[in-house]
């Protein structure tokens, strides 16, 4: 600025030279004539000089001027990200002009505007890239939530639901997204699981609860779940309707329907099991104390004692071998000793094991076997067992006076053995559910007493053991057929 | 006279031990092998005491002691549970809503079946 200043007061001072020399040339004009040449040439002289040195520094600021815009170009037209701006080369006229300091300082504060600009591009980015995880990271737990098979759900500060993924809903039977009047007590059909809710939202301290519920579904069919709620903890600070928002509880559900009804299943095996056991046990307590009583005086008393306790014994020894063998094989750790040997020497044993307990109700058992060998490849003991439990639940449940009947026969290549019977029958339900492991038929469970084993332990002896299958063909009050399906001896050699 | 009990159980060898070791107390024992039996038994001579199982065909025994109930003449009549089920029998609600006197469980003591019985029959000082 000060040379400009300075390139501007020498134009200047030559006019006010020149008018300076006008001004006593005048005087002298009116005072001293003589001199007046002397006074014209001494102006012309003054006057030529101060324009000349007016040209020169008038030239000189303009040149000053353009290098000056040029090199502003110049600087302007350098990579924005450039922030070493000294590379810019600046004109020799201005390096060494006074105008230097001024390009100087240019330079430096565009340097520094650079820099500013390129932390604000930096930080920008960093927040874009924030913001687009954040959004990514929302979505994905949105797209969990919504995939996920256990129901989820929030409630705010005022005790309304705010989130419920697509499981949530369908349990409760509501669309949130639709929905205008949200309070929980509205939407959740729970006493229970509302008192949780509301209980956990307004506690002072955090922690999860957890509790086991029975909720009914829209058909009223009921499921048990486990709901852990926990308080949901405030991420940001706001006023107070956004606390409210913001803070509240989330519950989530575990379908435990299975463990329950397995639970159930155990409970009642257990419970069947020991009453099996138990039953025995009292035959052969009972008579050993009469025994030991002195109660039966003569020899014929004391041998039927003995032989109901021998009895009950065997029969206990049974119910543990069919509990163990089932286990075993479940567990695949049988042992498995397959020769070839005779269907029918098999199934005639059978037929006598089961015999007495026909008698007993008056059910004719008939056995038809076929006239021909047939050979399998088996485990005598495993599949005595398989036809023992056939013919002793055929036994169970048919009613005294009915028949039951026991055939061989050979059926394209395979060996086939048939319990049929004269019984209740099941239903298509049961049918279904009967080879299940401690399953048994509601209504005839007070024909006769048993664990729910020996089915399912013969489906597993004839196909697990044996490579054959076990099918069921009954009618409801008609009766059933069980047909145990075997390979033949030669195609296991 | 001989007091009149009757055996109801659906296992022949529970019945015929307890029906030996009460028959030679001096009881006068007739045994049913369901609860249906039981309840025609009951009907055609009322016993003074009947031991019952659970578990039956036909009718168990908590349906035969809900039909004695519900009968006049059956309504006091003294039944004792002889049963191999376990706690998933409630004893204070089988004595609260159908008076049994107890519950015995299998396996079971033809001496101490007899002693229960005894208790209720011939209390101490009675003549027989």
């Amino acid at each position: 600025m000060r040379s400009v200043c300075g390139s501007i007061i020498v134009p200047i001072s030559a006019l006010v030279l020149a008018s300076g020399s006008a001004v006593a040339w005048l005087v002298e004009l009116f005072f001293v004539p003589a001199s007046f040449m002397v006074g014209v040439a001494g102006f012309a002289l003054a006057a030529l000089a101060a324009s000349m040195v007016a040209v020169y520094a008038a030239a000189k600021v303009r040149r000053l001027r353009e290098a000056f815009k040029h090199y502003l170009d110049n600087l302007s037209q350098s990579d924005m990200h450039d922030l070493d701006t000294s590379d810019t080369p600046m004109p020799r006229q201005l390096e060494q002009s006074s105008w230097r300091q001024i390009a100087v300082g240019l330079q430096e504060t565009l340097a520094e505007m650079r820099n500013r600009v390129r932390e604000l591009e930096t930080s920008r980015s960093a927040v874009e890239i924030r913001s687009r995880r954040a959004v990514d990271e929302a979505e994905r737990l949105r797209a969990i939530l919504a995939n996920l098979g256990d129901p989820v759900l929030v409630i705010n500060g005022y005790d309304e639901v705010s989130l419920a993924n697509p499981a949530a809903e369908s349990l409760f039977s509501f669309d949130l997204e639709h929905t205008e009047q949200r309070a929980v007590a509205n939407l959740v059909k729970c006493e229970r699981l509302v008192d949780l809710l509301l209980t956990t939202n307004h506690r002072e301290t955090s922690g999860r609860r957890t509790d086991e519920l029975e909720i009914s579904d829209d058909e009223g069919n009921s499921h048990w779940f486990r709901t852990t709620a926990c308080r949901l903890p405030l991420f940001s600070e706001g006023d107070l309707e956004q606390d409210q928002e913001g803070e509240g509880t989330v519950v989530v559900f575990r379908d435990v329907d299975r463990e329950k009804n397995l639970q159930k299943r155990n409970a009642e095996f257990v419970s069947s099991v020991s009453h099996e056991m138990k039953t025995p046990l009292a035959g052969i307590k009972a008579y050993v104390e009469l025994l030991a009583d002195g109660e039966a005086e003569d020899e014929e008393t004391r041998e039927e004692f003995l032989g109901v306790i021998d009895s009950q014994a065997d029969r206990l020894q049974r119910l543990v071998e069919n509990l163990l063998n089932l286990a075993r094989i479940e567990a695949g750790v049988v042992s498995v000793n397959k020769n070839n040997r005779s269907l029918n020497e098999v199934l005639e044993e059978a037929s006598q094991v089961v015999q007495p307990a026909a008698d007993a109700k008056g059910i004719t058992l008939t056995v038809d076997l076929s006239p021909l060998y047939l050979g399998v490849h088996a485990d005598r003991d495993m599949l005595l067992q398989s036809a023992i439990n056939l013919l002793s639940n055929a036994v169970k449940y048919t009613q005294e006076g009915g028949q039951v009947t026991l055939r061989s026969r050979n059926a394209d290549n395979m060996i086939v053995y048939e319990v049929e019977d004269t019984g209740v029958g099941l239903s298509e339900e049961d049918s279904q559910r009967v080879f299940d492991k401690f399953y048994r038929v509601k209504k005839d469970k007070n024909m006769a007493q048993g664990t729910g084993l020996g089915l399912p332990l013969a489906k597993h002896i004839v196909e697990d053991v044996h490579g054959g299958t076990l099918s069921l063909e009954s009618e409801l009050g008609v009766g059933s057929k069980f047909t145990a399906t075997l390979p033949m001896a030669a195609q296991m050699s | 006279m001989e007091k009149r009990l009757l055996l109801c159980d659906d296992e022949i060898h529970i019945l015929r031990a307890a029906e030996f070791k009460l028959k030679r107390a001096g009881y006068s024992v007739r045994i049913a092998g369901d609860g249906e039996e039981g309840w025609e038994m009951i009907q055609e001579e009322l016993p003074d005491l009947v031991v019952t199982d659970c578990q039956m065909p036909r009718l168990d025994g908590l349906g035969l002691i809900a039909r004695a109930r519900e009968h006049e003449a059956t309504r006091e009549l003294p039944f004792f549970m002889l049963t191999a089920k376990g706690l998933e029998l409630s004893h204070a609600e089988l004595a609260e809503k159908l008076k049994v006197l107890g519950v015995i469980s299998k396996p079971f003591s033809p001496r101490d079946l007899l002693r229960s019985i005894d208790e209720v029959l011939k209390p101490a000082g009675a003549s027989s």
